[in-house]
């Protein structure tokens, strides 16, 4: 298996020996014949989707040459040359990678991104900045209503309400389905994303302003994350507007930050002269002065977000400027805690890279997790460091790297609060109503699904 | 038929330990205590998916089952090993687990069950202190885990360099160096960063330096822990070299050199080698026979050869899955095999005598 995925998703999937071509059980619908047979007596290819891949306890492994015909730089530009109306939500994770690439500050390589792709025929270039600040909105009302669940005294009161995970790492949902299950799933906030709530925010209700139909919007992510492309294939991200209707995918492709970088180069760009060109601000977190805004910590800011809504929501303790974390077992382990009373009332905790959610997971498993919320991310160091983003220079260390894009990634970017973004709550006015409305669950979030073990999977594990 | 090599040395079947009802795949003796009249114990695991213990009787020297750790792995026991202080075994198991289990007087109790590979465990190891333990497996992963108090064990990491299943994980007897072998035909190395607090692979032993052509089964290091022994599916047994005193001093990582390729002994697999104490290297294959060999003081124009001293043909029915040197007594052995039995043997030279190396 590729190590471009997040070393999470790769220990998730080891039964694969064999290639896609070869070993593969799953039942394809045209032939309805089993994989099973051997090379020889194939005569022609069955082609296996990602999403079969995906729905397999089997291999995913194999997934990565489906996902790369599919989400690819030439299956964009393809898009592109037909027509489709392509619209681009850009990461900041991705903007910090290729603005210490390049020597740029984040804003620039945002401007001159937006010169690039349109010049390419890009209709749009949007942040997922703004709809992270969505999905934190939400998964604040959610933290806190499980909070409360968790301490109510009725029948009702629910084991696995808290501690509540967070969603947003594709590598971890992964491995969380295919080899946790049920233990671990009720855990998992329901909220979806950043990258599929721009998608549900765009293909539901922005291309009313944009006047473009949504089946001909062609939706492509730049993501720090490989596992990101796995996100974007699944069945739960794709809707129809009505029971007839073609089926809509939230994202169509998700291309990493090395991949924009091989675009770059392919088309013969001198990147760091492009002019700036202003960026769209329909979905993304720039104010009237041309300023970048968005919450505290580069893989998200899901603890910090929450923690100080909980801590004014729970406990009216309004808590200003940055936390105080504290270092746990290691620095990919690190706590945070709300004291009221000389009691210990909220205490979350970053756990990021497989070792520290393995033991995380155990201690969940045995009942032992004192956490109220954790930030789960399958990199060590976070999402800066997802396996999709451009690789250190010649002579400069994946440390020294790392240090370089936590400084960039918050270079000229204001703090600002989720919930007073001017266009996030024109999306709640104009569009969901009130934070865990019907609307915003049926748009914002999803459901996880353990993988039942197939008997195929057995047998190879036998 | 002529068993031995070498008139000078002859190997006897104390006892043949019955009880298990499926193959045997893996033995551990119980560290020496240092005190007299301290019994000798044995674990032994199985595909019957039980660890026996066996303990030696003081009155007629004889081993019996003295317990028989069960309903605890689902699948096959792969493999089991003592904590140094003797007071923990580890058993690692298809089941995809790894268990610990307290001796308490005899007693044996699970205290803690490790999860996350995602297959099959293939080998445990404790550090020399005890204070670190390694599990590796079919999903080609290599764990650490610190041990905690409370019987608590946490993961410290993660480790996937290899391409394939990796058979066996053995920690250095003095240096915090873990080495693994492998399906994917290497051997690596493994150490702890200095400037972070994770491990990762400081040296590849393959066939591009002298190592071996086809899956490495086992390694064994020798007493000092300046020579490791490796054997393999390529029908070879590999000695390597590294500078301990280097090592010890923690004078930077130094790197494991190819000394000799002992070829031509085998025919099958050799699944199984240990190096005693007093420098004899053992192995045990899949044509059921054991293998002694030792340093070959003739010839050292070359460097350090090794020669073969005794073979046992037919030592059992089967493959030959274990060998292992005891911790107590310096020319006593067991080996384990497929045929289900553990055997106990006294390896001496020349009938009568004891042997001089």
């Amino acid at each position: 298996m590729s190590e471009r995925f997040s070393a999470t998703l790769r220990i998730g999937d080891l039964n694969d020996y064999i290639a896609p071509s070869q070993g593969c059980v799953i039942k394809t619908e045209n032939t309805g014949k089993s994989r099973m047979a051997p090379k020889a007596a194939q005569t022609e290819p069955v082609k296996i989707s990602l999403k079969d891949c995906l729905a397999c306890s089997g291999c995913i492994t194999s997934a990565e040459t489906v996902m790369l015909e599919k989400q690819s730089l030439d299956e964009f530009l393809l898009n592109l040359n037909k027509g489709k109306a392509v619209i681009f939500s850009l990461s900041p994770q991705s903007r910090a990678s290729l603005a210490v690439h390049f020597g740029l500050s984040p804003l620039q390589v945002f401007q001159k991104l937006t010169t690039f792709l349109k010049s390419l025929g890009v209709k749009a270039i949007f942040d997922t900045s703004s709809s992270r600040d969505l999905t934190l909105i939400e998964s604040c009302n959610e933290f806190v209503a499980r909070y409360r669940e968790s301490n109510s005294a009725s029948e009702e009161k629910s084991k696995s309400a808290l501690p509540m995970i967070s969603s947003a790492c594709p590598g971890w949902i992964c491995y969380a389905e295919k080899t946790l299950g049920s233990y671990i799933l009720p855990h998992i906030s329901s909220v979806k994303s950043p990258q599929q709530t721009i998608g549900a925010a765009i293909k539901n209700h922005i291309y009313q302003e944009l006047c473009i139909r949504p089946e001909d919007i062609y939706h492509v992510t730049v993501m720090p994350c490989y596992d990101k492309k796995l996100e974007a294939a699944r069945n739960d991200f794709m809707f129809q507007l009505n029971s007839d209707a073609e089926r809509i995918t939230e994202v169509d492709s998700v291309l990493t930050t090395g991949e924009v970088l091989d675009l770059i180069k392919m088309k013969s760009i001198d990147f760091t002269t492009l002019e700036d060109s202003p960026v769209d601000k329909l979905l993304s977190n720039v104010d009237e002065e041309g300023n970048l805004y968005g919450v505290r910590g580069s893989s998200g800011g899901y603890a910090d977000t929450l923690f100080r809504y909980a801590s004014k929501m729970l406990f009216r303790k309004e808590i200003d400027g940055p936390l105080e974390y504290k270092t746990v077992r290691n620095a990919d382990f690190r706590e945070l805690t709300l004291e009221v009373e000389g009691k210990i009332v909220l205490r979350f905790a970053l756990c990021y890279g497989f070792r520290n959610l393995r033991n995380i997971v155990t201690k969940i498993k045995s009942g032992k997790c004192e956490y109220h919320f954790l930030e789960i991310m399958a990199c060590p160091s976070g999402c800066l460091n997802g396996g999709g983003q451009i690789k250190p220079n010649p002579g400069q260390s994946a440390k020294d790297l790392i240090q370089s894009l936590e400084a960039t990634y918050s270079e000229n970017v204001l703090v600002a609060n989720p919930f007073e973004n001017p266009g996030i709550k024109r999306l709640y006015n104009e569009w969901l109503g009130q934070p865990g409305s019907e609307k915003a669950k049926r748009h914002l979030h999803t459901e996880y699904h353990p993988v039942e073990k197939s008997i195929s999977s057995q047998l190879q594990n036998w | 038929m002529k068993n031995s090599v070498d008139e000078n040395f002859e190997l006897n079947e104390v006892q043949t330990l019955e009880g298990h009802t499926d193959r045997v795949w893996s033995l551990a003796w119980k560290p020496a205590p240092g005190i007299d009249g301290v019994p000798a114990v044995l674990a032994s695991c199985s595909g019957d998916r039980t660890v026996r213990i066996w303990e030696q009787s003081p009155a007629t020297g004889c081993f019996q089952c003295k317990a028989v750790l069960e309903d605890t792995h689902t699948r096959t026991v792969r493999s089991c090993a003592w904590s140094p202080s003797g007071k923990f075994l580890a058993t690692s198991s298809f089941d995809a687990t790894t268990a610990i289990w307290e001796d308490a007087g005899g007693d044996f109790s699970c205290v803690a069950t490790l999860e996350g590979h995602e297959n099959e465990v293939k080998s445990v190891s404790w550090n020399a202190s005890g204070s670190l333990l390694a599990t590796c497996g079919r999903d080609k992963s290599v764990w650490i885990w610190e041990v905690l108090p409370h019987n608590e064990f946490e993961c410290v990491s993660v480790l996937q360099g290899h391409t394939q299943d990796v058979k066996m994980v053995q920690w250095h007897p003095s240096v915090n160096i873990l080495i693994s072998c492998s399906y994917d035909n290497s051997i690596k190395v493994w150490a702890e960063d200095g400037d972070s607090d994770d491990w990762h692979c400081v040296q590849t032993l393959n066939q591009s330096n002298s190592g071996h052509t086809s899956t490495v089964w086992a390694l064994s290091f020798n007493a000092s822990g300046d020579k490791m022994v490796t054997c393999s599916d390529d029908l070879t047994i590999k000695i390597w070299g590294c500078d301990i005193i280097r090592m010890q001093s923690g004078d930077g990582y130094a790197p494991w050199m190819h000394i000799s390729t002992l070829s031509g002994y085998h025919d099958r697999t050799i699944f199984s080698i240990h190096w005693s104490r007093e420098g004899i290297i053992c192995s045990g294959a899949a044509d059921d026979a054991i293998r002694f060999f030792t340093e070959s003081k003739d010839d050292l124009v070359d460097g350090p050869s090794y020669k073969l001293i005794y073979k046992k043909e037919k030592a059992h029915e089967m493959d030959i899955n274990a060998v292992q040197w005891s911790s107590m007594e310096n020319n006593r052995l067991a080996s384990a095999s497929d045929d289900g039995t553990i055997k106990i043997w006294e390896f001496i030279s020349a009938p009568g005598k004891k042997m001089h190396l």
